[in-house]
């Protein structure tokens, strides 16, 4: 008999449990679709910021960079030389100069990004068996115009090189095989194991579309939960929280309900826009999903946790925007983790972004399974469990501290 | 008539200064949020260039020959070995791991080969998903490799009797000699830092304009706030914003003066140039954050589409993809960004040290930016009489 009521009582208690958090599921559902605001970061901007970003960034290298060339020496060798620079992907040779000053004239107007020179002894050096030199000018304001103007270069010059190399070798009666030994006695060749193509977007439109997540999240929720304070609606959720551990009902209602629409988003952003944009995606869908998991939990139970300290409903994005910038460099997809400095490496590991991110580089774009991402998947279930606490916490104190300021308006 | 505008912004702007310290956000806002920057952007890249990055070796050799290149490797600037690994595959999944960014795979019997004039080959991988690693430790690498190969050249050169003057000369005919214009150094620090934090500057203004102007809508204060400045909405809005011109302006020149007299990051003009720079980009900057909350009075409209706007400004600073790699139809709307001006003048005075002509263009394309407000003038003017805007 007792046992039974004892049943009875549980499965009463499920039941309630249930439906409370059926509850909650739902009216979070009508209070983002009902908020303009709510609905242009969750929808419009999950949406669009992908899209945007992808087509700015589509060109995934830089292609004909347009550089000056001085060519003093004016021989055949140079301009062989500068025919070959010309042909490569990378540069594109605009103009031509007789002297350093004109050039740099034009690389100060910024007309071209780069010069080569060519100096009047490259012939002659060359046809005497000494070294010759080549000088180029680069354009730092970008590292691209950088990396271009060094890669048509260092290209041009080594397969000359070898060419003169190989006539030098025959001059000095070194032939056939034996100059081919002395050419290159030992072979090296570098190798891009991922991001073959050393593409712009590939290496970081990855980082951001994690971001794009991980803030539109915070943003939305910060706008509900600001809202909600400023309209004191924190004690709608008291009738359900009064129970014993009815706390839980609410965080995980509303936290189903932010994670049922991001899973959906998610699928949109992971899976389609890598698809459609050719970024790399050499992953496993299925490890990428197993991350996503406790990323998402983690990113929800995080914004909820800060959300609650968050007055009013446009302060969470004027005060933390800027930190999606700080994320993505702690992110260490830029500039490398080894050698963030160890404060902002464990400040890092606050976030669920800088997990998420590598995590999701990791499986992504160089294939990893989730067995290598272990340190990032773990990590991100911990920072689950314990921003889950974190929130609960402090949705209880708010709801009890709006249900008092409730009390005493109905006393008034 | 000028004595009443005078008086209009006095008012004003005593109203506004009691405002700031009502609440924490004008603080945090503003002073906060810019020094937690300069700190954090400087610490980060203090290093300049990425050194000593983590990469591994498998040698299966284990000859004198290949631990002398091995120590040769750890001695690069930017590579530290860290890892002996057993096979590629391992290798591979420890990149995989993001342990290491590079791995150099030494074949049996290397030493053997080299000797024996085999030409055996050094394979290195590098990753790529890590872009700035990838394409430093692939420099090194190379550089590295060319040198060890240089040597045995040299030496079965000087076996076949090659005269000594011109062995160079066959080794490696024709060499760089480069130039890298203002950044001799390709300092990671100088070529962010100098986009990355007028680009928070540049966010801050834009949000802190649209909140302590929308907030008079959201709280129905806009009529009080435009009677108080003798119902001149030029005052009112002039006084209001003075105090953010001030403080930004002031955190725009901490911002120039870490960066070029504490960091001594290049300044090939004088540095008087980028203050009036950072004044006019703060104004410029005000004057967009008008326009967006004129257009819609609505303060979280206003926000959501400022940081819409802020964060696009980073890509079209062009800094770090130039816009003139970009598709056709992104292109043109690079000039709508102030940051983009800020970008050219910094680049020609400061990066280049070019004649001042040349950025006049961008000056007063900083200064056009004023206008914009007139756009919403008698929309502002009338929403905050009637305060008929929804407040959410």
């Amino acid at each position: 008999m007792d046992i039974k009521e004892h049943k009875f009582s549980f499965i009463k208690k499920w039941i309630s449990i249930a439906r409370d958090m059926n509850l909650i599921f739902s009216h979070e559902f009508k209070v983002v679709f009902k908020d303009r605001g709510v609905v242009i970061i969750f929808i419009l901007a999950s949406l669009i910021y992908p899209l945007l970003y992808c087509g700015l960034y589509r060109n995934e290298t830089l292609v004909d960079v347009p550089i000056a060339v001085v060519d003093c020496s004016r021989s055949k060798l140079s301009t062989e030389l500068l025919r070959h620079v010309d042909a490569t992907q990378d540069v594109k040779i605009v103009s031509s100069f007789s002297t350093l000053a004109e050039a740099k004239e034009a690389f100060n107007a910024r007309k071209v990004h780069g010069v080569m020179y060519i100096p009047s002894d490259f012939n002659k050096k060359i046809s005497t068996s000494q070294q010759a030199t080549v000088s180029i000018y680069c354009d730092m304001s970008s590292f691209l115009y950088y990396r271009a103007l060094m890669q048509a270069s260092n290209y041009s010059i080594l397969d000359m090189g070898k060419q003169i190399q190989v006539e030098k070798l025959n001059a000095e009666g070194i032939t056939g095989e034996s100059a081919e030994i002395v050419s290159s006695p030992i072979q090296y060749n570098g190798v891009a194991l991922f991001n073959g193509g050393n593409g712009f977007a590939s290496f970081l439109m990855p980082a951001i579309l994690i971001l794009i997540i991980h803030q539109t999240l915070f943003f939305g929720i910060g706008m509900i939960a600001g809202t909600s304070r400023e309209e004191n609606r924190f004690h709608e959720l008291v009738s359900s929280s009064l129970h014993r551990g009815g706390i839980f009902r609410v965080v995980i209602g509303k936290c189903a309900c932010y994670l049922a629409l991001y899973i959906v988003f998610s699928y949109y952003i992971l899976e389609l826009i890598p698809h459609i944009f050719n970024l790399p995606h050499i992953g496993n869908s299925v490890d990428i999903m197993f991350l996503m998991i406790p990323f998402l939990l983690a990113t929800i139970f995080f914004s909820m946790t800060i959300s609650v300290f968050i007055p009013n409903r446009e302060t969470g994005m004027i005060l933390f925007l800027f930190f999606s910038l700080i994320l993505l460099f702690l992110s260490g997809i830029s500039w490398p983790r080894s050698n963030i400095n160890g404060f902002w490496r464990t400040f890092s590991w606050i976030f669920p972004a800088t997990h998420g991110i590598q995590g999701y580089i990791k499986i992504n774009t160089m294939g990893a399974d989730l067995r290598h991402v272990s340190f990032e998947y773990i990590s991100l279930w911990i920072q689950t469990a314990i921003y889950f606490v974190t929130t609960s916490w402090s949705y209880h104190w708010q709801i009890n501290k709006s249900y008092k300021k409730e009390l005493i308006k109905a006393d008034d | 008539m000028s004595n009443n505008i005078f008086s209009s912004i006095q008012k004003t702007l005593k109203r506004e200064l009691s405002r700031m310290l009502s609440r924490p956000i004008y603080f945090l806002g503003t002073v906060v949020v810019m020094t937690f920057c300069f700190v954090f952007f400087l610490t980060l890249f203090n290093e300049g260039q990425p050194n000593k990055m983590p990469i591994g070796v498998v040698d299966l050799d284990q000859s004198t020959i290949s631990r002398q290149y091995i120590r040769n490797l750890d001695a690069t600037q930017q590579a530290k070995v860290i890892m002996k690994l057993h096979s590629h595959k391992e290798a591979r999944e420890e990149m995989q791991r993001g342990k290491i960014y590079a791995f150099v795979e030494i074949k049996h019997n290397f030493a053997a080969d080299v000797v024996s004039n085999r030409r055996p080959t050094l394979t290195f991988y590098v990753n790529n998903a890590y872009l700035v690693a990838g394409s430093l430790l692939l420099k090194d690498i190379t550089y590295m490799s060319a040198l060890s190969s240089g040597a045995v050249q040299r030496q079965i050169l000087r076996a076949k009797g090659v005269e000594e003057s011109r062995l160079m000369g066959i080794i490696q005919p024709i060499t760089i000699d480069t130039h890298l214009i203002g950044n001799p150094w390709a300092n990671y620090g100088t070529y962010l830092l100098n986009v990355l934090l007028p680009g928070v500057l540049q966010l801050m203004v834009l949000m802190m304009t649209i909140f302590v102007v929308g907030v008079e809508f959201k709280e129905s204060s806009s009529h009080q706030w435009l009677e108080n400045a003798n119902n001149s909405i030029f005052g009112a809005l002039t006084g209001k914003l003075l105090p953010y011109t001030f403080i930004f302006t002031l955190f725009g020149i901490i911002g120039n003066v870490l960066l070029y007299s504490y960091m001594h990051y290049p300044l090939n003009s004088g540095i008087g140039w980028m203050f009036l720079t950072t004044f006019l980009f703060v104004l410029a900057s005000q004057s967009i954050g008008v326009l967006l909350i004129g257009l819609t009075p609505v303060l979280s409209d206003g926000v959501t589409m400022a940081a819409f706007y802020g964060l696009l400004g980073f890509t079209y600073a062009g800094f770090t993809f130039p816009i003139e790699q970009m598709p056709g139809m992104a292109r043109i709307f690079s000039d709508f960004f102030p940051i983009r001006h800020y970008f050219n003048i910094y680049v020609n005075q400061a990066l280049h040290g070019v004649n001042l002509s040349q950025s006049i263009s961008s000056y007063v394309a900083l200064i056009a930016f004023n206008i914009l407000p007139l756009f919403v003038y008698h929309r502002l003017k009338n929403a905050a009489i009637i305060q008929n805007y929804p407040t959410k």
